[in-house]
């Protein structure tokens, strides 16, 4: 019996170290045909697993589809280096470090803790990267991280724009009372409301912050209530955003309020959790277009979809990676023929440099197939795509009621209390 | 005054929320002084079979609730048949360790089964809010709380006077006595785990009703250890008594501190500093069993 | 051909060495010669995965005094590097102090405030004290996050890279002997202190803290002691972690993180110098052959599956094999490595 058990543990000590060597051995493969490598990481399990397991599918489909159908990038196939990262800072650090070893030409990653996590090793090596999901934090002052989308300030302050033109009809200033996730998906907003709000002309009349966990928030609503605002901005997710909009419900304040919500909460999951009657009327903003829009990139995702991850139609992070995913293939078309492909071969810090600044510094009016905002690059911003589109809830249905609104861009590193 | 009401209303509400997760826990530390750390993974896996079988199976509520409540005792069994029974008489920080495995491995299981990672279940009581006087309760919460008590009643009672609930306490002081009585101690083992996950189930279902299905169930149950620490480790009336108070100091101390403080969010810390105060106070809860050591 | 059955010492210092016998020697010595050549052979990625286990295994051998040698279960250890990280954060971003006075704040202030939290171990032990330091870790972590002119709040804090004198460690290799540096010297450390009066009144403690007080020990001074020693090493891990990541964000520092801490120590061994060694490599190793390779390669190749099956299959691979180890081999590797050793040493009577 003694015997058994410790040939069993010997061998599972055997296996577990074989497994470690592994990669050696795969390292010394033969020689590649010419392919155009990218990473990509994703927080596909662990506390985030609910955005990034669909997000990380999303941009696996995606290349599927470009190197099944478009042939590539500029006819050269991509090999897609996908990671997850368990949403674990020191994962993502060693994952970076893999894309860079392997020679990707750029990388990507889903949410901004993670890129957060990451940023600096690339800036260090200049290695560029893309943020879906992106905070100031990762590109003020721009370096070699770019934004994808509009952050989570910017759709506050595109929201507030929207709502000061076409729905505030008074003459004095809106107040506007903020309910934030304890994160920086929460206070990306209340940090550009801070550095904006004068400008747009309305009051911050309170700052309230829940955990993503929340059951209850009668009490700050209570609070919130009392002061008597004329806006509820929420920015967080999809569930505690369902519990907070059911608890204004209980007490009375919304309808009544105009309530808004950032991009990461106005989903269809919020409409489910909190029952349509309820979120009836609820404004957000959104930087892609919904399912079954009438955009031409549309049919060819939702194909795909269907085929290889049929559980995630509809999910909107879905379309995000998507388009992320096409937004690299377009900055690597772009690249190659600027520079071609040779000077990309490579994959060091040379071909990081001449993607950079030949590849994504040149993007221009490229439309996703209209999956969301226009791609442009700046000089001086680096969010790629910089417009989110106004919807509001109808008949429990997420429905677009404005065009493309831009989002200003903010020189956060100019005011003392965001830091250096 | 009206806030004030509101407050008591609403943190006794969500208080009860709680409790109800917490004496999950406490099932498990009475029997057998293991610290359950897969408590959280135990309530998403519930939440998300509940999930499966009315609304991907379409059962009726009748058929679907029945299998939840097998599944879950049959969760229980296996669990501890297969991790914790190997480990028995092992050193306590193991059979910690061994329920952190279990963890990582139900959440393994549910992300393969439910890749979709957030999802409603059908609302199960009506919308409109109860008022009393100023303040108003939503039915969930009144409903949730109900359902808290009669678990609470239920379980006190199982362990007062059912022969079963009698060795389990005992067997929680002494296994070796115990077993010289000749109580299969391992059995008792497993119906406590069996107890734990029902209760966790309960939790599950009731809280997802509420926020949804997502993985912050996990550190909803998380939350349950504040509530055990200020009621005891392995009293029932201390958890169902401490998640209110839990509760009440999260909304009197959110409503009341934060004009006061400026740093929003305070509620959430409010919970943790109580915990560090009563262990400096009362180390062994409100209506913890104190300890006396001889050498 | 003669093979020693088992080692005999014939003077105190023989007895007394912590490298005994010639065989120890020679492996430690290509061990030693192994690992500083490392950069030479290993690329970005491997160095990375070696750097990540160095700073672990300070912040390992820090929580294995606290738990493993006095038995003080603590459950914050991630909020007690948090502490470190931000000290040194702020000191050589906010107020451009250099790398060696942040390094040595940031261990010194984990250390106090890991003194502060310790308090309540003086009353309560076990599951008690592992709630309290819970608790600990939720409250720095808070305190972190709100405030925010100090600390950069959510939006995080830069932190520039490590630099001696006019030396900066600049990139992977150069931090690989930083990091290891400081781990050996930690190593060597706990080595000893656990040979020393201070490292036998903590075992007293852990064994029976009763029966320690009754002998004549301080228990109060061991324990804030250990919670110091411990709450410190944290503290320097948090330190180098914040200069090797290059940003700092509150959201690094989970309770995961720190459960996964005692998970390591205890599937290396508790109360041993080599347990978090194995316990650190094994689970680290263990993450990164899940990530990089099992993962995308089911992804790959099992299309047909449900797509939550690669990335559900990780986790549960993951705590099956701590599950199983548990089974196998409760006391942890480092007594099975110890059994292994005593088999080696009486061979051929190793019965």
């Amino acid at each position: 019996m003694k015997n058994r058990k410790f040939v069993i543990f010997a061998g599972l000590i055997c296996l577990a170290l074989m497994v470690a060597l592994l990669p050696l051995g795969s390292a010394c493969g033969p020689e590649e045909a010419k392919t155009l490598k990218i990473g990509i990481t994703t927080p596909s399990s662990g506390k985030a697993a609910e955005k990034g397991a669909p997000m990380g599918n999303a941009n696996r489909d995606a290349i599927e589809y470009v190197n099944a159908e478009l042939g590539g990038a500029a006819g050269y196939p991509i090999e897609l280096m996908w990671l997850d990262n368990g949403y674990d800072a020191a994962k993502v650090v060693t994952n970076v470090n893999r894309f860079m070893d392997e020679g990707c030409l750029m990388f990507a990653t889903a949410s901004s803790a993670m890129m957060s996590a990451s940023m600096e090793i690339a800036n260090r090596a200049e290695f560029p990267g893309l943020a879906s999901f992106t905070a100031p934090s990762l590109y003020r002052p721009p370096k070699h991280i770019y934004g994808q989308m509009p952050d989570y300030g910017d759709d506050a302050l595109a929201f507030a724009s929207y709502f000061m033109d076409n729905i505030w009809q008074e003459s004095r200033k809106p107040k506007f009372a903020l309910h934030l996730l304890n994160n920086p998906t929460g206070y990306g907003a209340r940090d550009a409301f801070k550095a904006k709000a004068d400008e747009l002309g309305i009051e911050i009349i309170s700052v309230d912050e829940h955990a993503a966990t929340t059951t209850s928030e009668m009490e700050s609503l209570t609070r919130i209530k009392a002061s008597n605002p004329d806006v509820l901005y929420i920015s967080s997710t999809p569930a505690p955003t369902a519990v907070i909009i059911k608890n204004a419900y209980d007490l009375g304040l919304y309808p009544g309020v105009t309530i808004g919500l950032g991009h990461a909460g106005i989903t269809k999951a919020l409409v489910d959790i909190a029952g349509a009657d309820i979120v009836e009327g609820v404004y957000g903003v959104f930087p892609t277009v919904n399912w079954g829009d009438d955009v031409p990139g549309m049919a060819k995702m939702t194909e795909y979809c269907r085929n290889l991850h049929p559980e995630d139609e509809g999910n909107m992070d879905y379309i995000t990676s998507w388009a992320q995913s096409l937004i690299m293939v377009e900055i690597l078309r772009v690249a190659v023929g600027n520079v071609g492909y040779d000077a990309l071969a490579k994959g060091d810090v040379d071909a990081w440099r001449a993607l950079e600044t030949q590849g994504i510094q040149k993007l221009k009016d490229y439309d996703v197939g209209g999956l969301h905002g226009p791609v442009n690059y700046t000089a001086g911003d680096n969010r790629l795509s910089k417009s989110v589109r106004v919807f509001q809830i109808q008949n429990g249905v997420i429905t677009p009621i404005s065009g493309w609104v831009e989002a200003p861009v903010v020189k956060y590193e100019d005011f003392d209390w965001f830091g250096k | 005054m009206a806030e004030l009401l509101q407050y008591l209303i609403s943190g006794l509400a969500v208080g009860m929320i709680y409790a109800l997760i917490a004496l999950g826990f406490v099932v498990v530390w009475k029997s057998s002084s293991v610290a359950n750390l897969a408590l959280g993974q135990l309530v998403l896996f519930s939440a998300w079979f509940t999930y499966g079988m009315l609304v991907q199976a379409n059962f009726p509520l009748w058929l679907a609730f029945p299998l939840v409540i097998l599944f879950s005792l049959a969760l229980g069994w296996v669990i501890e048949r297969l991790a914790l029974r190997p480990l028995i008489a092992q050193p306590i920080l193991s059979l910690i360790t061994i329920t952190l495995g279990v963890a990582y491995f139900i959440e393994g299981v549910v992300t393969l089964i439910w890749p979709k990672s957030v999802a409603a279940l059908p609302r199960f009581f009506p919308t409109q809010p109860i008022r009393i006087g100023p303040a108003v309760v939503s039915q969930e919460y009144v409903w949730v709380a109900g359902i808290s008590l009669i678990v609470f009643v239920l379980l006190t009672l199982f362990f007062r006077y059912h022969r079963m609930g009698i060795a389990m306490r005992a067997t929680a002081d002494d296994q070796l006595a115990v077993q010289a009585c000749g109580i299969p101690v391992t059995r008792i083992f497993s119906r406590s785990w069996m107890f734990a996950c029902l209760v966790a189930a309960i939790g599950g279902i009731l809280v997802s009703s509420i926020g949804g299905i997502t993985y912050g169930l996990v550190e909803t149950g998380l939350k349950a250890f504040s509530v055990v620490i200020l009621g005891g480790l392995d009293s029932f009336i201390g958890a169902i008594i401490a998640g209110p108070i839990i509760g009440l100091c999260e909304n009197l101390g959110g409503g009341y501190l934060t004009p006061i403080i400026g740093w929003a969010g305070v509620k959430d810390i409010i919970p943790f500093i109580i915990i560090i105060i009563v262990m400096i106070i009362k180390p062994y809860g409100l209506f913890g069993e104190v300890r006396i050591e001889r050498i | 051909m003669t093979l020693p059955s088992g080692t005999r010492n014939y003077t105190y210092a023989q007895d007394m060495a912590i490298l005994r016998t010639k065989t120890q020697w020679v492996l430690m010595a290509v061990f030693l010669v192994l690992l500083l050549t490392a950069p030479l052979y290993l690329g970005n990625y491997l160095l990375s995965v070696a750097n990540l286990i160095g700073i672990t295994l300070i912040a390992a051998t820090g929580l294995n005094i606290l738990t493993g040698y006095c038995g003080q279960l603590s459950v914050g250890h991630a909020g007690f590097i948090a502490v470190g990280a931000y000290t040194s954060a702020v000191l050589t971003n906010r107020l451009e102090l250099p790398f060696l006075v942040g390094l040595i704040c940031a261990g010194l202030m984990a250390g106090l405030v890991g003194l502060i939290f310790g308090i309540p171990s003086i009353r309560v032990k076990g599951f008690y004290l592992a709630i309290t330091t819970i608790a600990a870790q939720f409250i720095i972590i808070w305190v972190i996050n709100h405030w925010s002119s100090v600390t950069g709040g959510f939006v995080g804090i830069p932190v520039p890279e490590a630099s001696i004198g006019g030396f900066t460690f600049r990139g992977e290799a150069s931090q690989f002997y930083l990091i290891f540096g400081i781990v050996m010297l930690v190593i060597f450390f706990a080595k000893n202190l656990a040979r020393t009066r201070v490292g036998r009144a903590f075992i007293a403690i852990r064994d029976n803290d009763l029966a320690a007080q009754v002998m004549g020990i301080n228990i109060f001074y061991y324990k804030l002691l250990a919670f110091f020693i411990g709450c410190f090493l944290a503290g320097i891990a948090g330190s180098l972690m914040a200069h090797w990541i290059g940003f700092m964000n509150a959201e690094h520092f989970s309770l995961t993180e720190s459960i996964l801490y005692i998970g390591m120590i205890i599937i290396g061994g508790l109360g041993t110098t080599l347990g978090p060694i194995f316990g650190v490599v094994f689970i680290r190793l263990l993450q990164q052959v899940l990530t990089v390779m099992v993962v995308p390669s089911l992804e790959s190749t099992f299309t047909a599956l449900p797509s939550g099956f690669a990335t559900g299959v990780a986790p549960m691979l993951f705590g099956l094999i701590i599950v199983l180890f548990l089974i196998l081999e409760p006391r942890g590797l480092a007594h099975r490595w110890s059994l292994f050793k005593s088999a080696y040493r009486l061979w051929p009577f190793s019965y």
